[in-house]
């Protein structure tokens, strides 16, 4: 092999070992969540960044020539059907979960959570917050 | 070649990726657990006949893939809606039945 090869393969090897840990983060992402539309996103990863990192090290490995052109259009058509099949999925869970709101908070209208984030935004002096200053302060009192 | 043993390599770690991901479709508690991890599977498998297409110099086999890559979206998308229809057809069916006893009683 010349060194054109060794550098053309090196390339390569690179991106398909940057899919295959993906594959595994994806893999151990969904173990180790422990509801649904958590694991989702895990799931949802390995289906455009893995496959694209996978397929980009296998288009540099065969070169210009029909394969890499098809390669290429099942990224561009993961790209759109990934998300679209995430969407459904997480659907068919909210549609099919009777007691969705022991795993999540359900906001029946959009309007009320948007009020419940500004009214956390506008009052920082609630319990939450005075709990995480007061160690603040302690830490700053340290190195004095 | 140093392109054979590398595919054989990683071959064979996409197939042990590919059992952890049935372990999965069998665990898990719900439907959309097991639709999950059949999606998953179907990503991996593309992969793995990507590589046999370089492995074999079969360019042919790409077309598959691509064509694996339809039916696997068109699979969950539609075994998604089929399950939400059935699922709200039971519901429909259990308050009538409800319906039905109460008014027997009335």
């Amino acid at each position: 092999m010349s060194a054109v090869e060794w550098i053309r393969f090196i390339m390569g090897s690179v991106f398909v070992i940057i899919g295959m840990v993906i594959f595994f983060t994806e893999l151990f992402g969904v173990f180790h969540f422990k509801y649904v539309l958590n694991r989702m996103h895990a799931a949802a990863m390995g289906d455009t960044l893995g496959i694209s990192s996978c397929l980009i090290g296998l288009m540099i490995f065969s070169g210009l020539n029909f394969t890499t052109l098809k390669m290429f259009l099942i990224i561009v058509f993961l790209w759109f059907a990934s998300p679209v099949s995430s969407h459904v999925l997480s659907r068919l869970e909210v549609a099919t979960n009777g007691k969705l709101s022991a795993y999540c908070e359900i906001y029946e209208d959009v309007n009320s959570l948007e009020r419940e984030l500004a009214d956390r935004r506008n009052a920082p002096k609630t319990d939450t917050d005075r709990q995480e200053s007061e160690p603040a302060k302690e830490k700053e009192a340290y190195p004095s | 070649m140093i392109y054979h043993p590398f595919f054989i390599i990683l071959l064979i770690l996409l197939s042990f990726m590919l059992l952890i991901c049935l372990i999965r479709a069998v665990k898990g508690p719900r439907v959309a657990d097991r639709l999950m991890a059949v999606n998953m599977m179907g990503t991996m498998v593309m992969v793995m006949i990507s590589i046999l297409a370089l492995l074999l110099k079969e360019g042919y086999l790409v077309d598959l893939c691509l064509i694996y890559a339809m039916i696997s979206f068109l699979a969950v998308v539609v075994i998604s809606k089929v399950y939400i229809g059935i699922y709200e057809e039971r519901q429909h069916d259990l308050k009538n039945q409800e319906g039905g006893v109460t008014d027997e009683r009335g």
